[in-house]
């Protein structure tokens, strides 16, 4: 399916609620040109007050219900819309990524529907899913090592 | 001339299809990157009521 549309709508719903997030795992894998799929988008974001209150922003754009599956455990959020095959995941913590500003770091800035939009660096995504070492991580992992590679090829070329 | 065995037949064919799988793979990243952005948001699965999902 194509994710343009409903990535258009999260790219403006972060906007308006002025959220600060990085798209990071598959989606930013494919995004980079890795021939992936996934069923949701992950993001990194920092869990002050202020962003909890943009992400409820950023739920009600979407008209989307907040969960957080694994409270206490983990400070994982689901934003969803079954409606809308929404399943927006943000974390303050992603394996194998020091911290959200190392991460934005070497992430670029990729514009979509008019706005911007964080996505991690590859060599980060391949680095968190290696860290994170499920099976699922596991599987993709050659794949995105080769599309990282080809990549450095191509501009090492330009 | 001695005959191959069919482990080594299998071994064989095992290693030509190992090898043009990663060839292939290596064609659709070349063609993928080749692509701009907005033409590489074809990545989305659907998760189905009963369990799995499509694209």
């Amino acid at each position: 399916m194509n994710a343009g549309p409903l990535l258009d709508s999260i790219v403006a719903a972060l906007a308006e609620a002025g959220l600060e997030a990085i798209l990071i795992g598959n989606a930013a894998a494919a995004i980079h040109g890795a021939p992936v799929t996934t069923v949701d988008f992950d993001f990194m974001f920092r869990t002050t007050p202020v962003n909890l209150a943009k992400l409820k922003k950023f739920a009600a754009k979407m008209d989307a219900v907040i969960l957080q599956p694994y409270y206490p455990i983990s400070a994982l959020y689901w934003v969803m819309n079954d409606g809308r095959d929404l399943r927006a995941d943000f974390m303050p913590v992603v394996h194998g990524v020091k911290s959200f500003n190392s991460l934005q770091s070497r992430a670029t800035r990729v514009e979509l529907g008019g706005r911007q939009l964080w996505v991690a660096d590859l060599a980060d995504i391949i680095a968190s899913k290696r860290a994170a070492g499920r099976p699922r991580d596991k599987a993709v992992l050659e794949t995105l090592e080769k599309t990282l590679h080809e990549k450095g090829k191509q501009s090492a070329k330009t | 001339m001695k005959k191959a065995s069919n482990r080594q037949k299998r071994k064989a064919a095992l290693k030509v299809l190992r090898a043009e799988s990663e060839r292939a793979e290596l064609d659709l990243i070349r063609r993928r990157l080749a692509l701009p952005i907005e033409k590489r948001l074809n990545f989305l699965r659907v998760r189905l009521p009963g369990g799995g999902s499509r694209l």
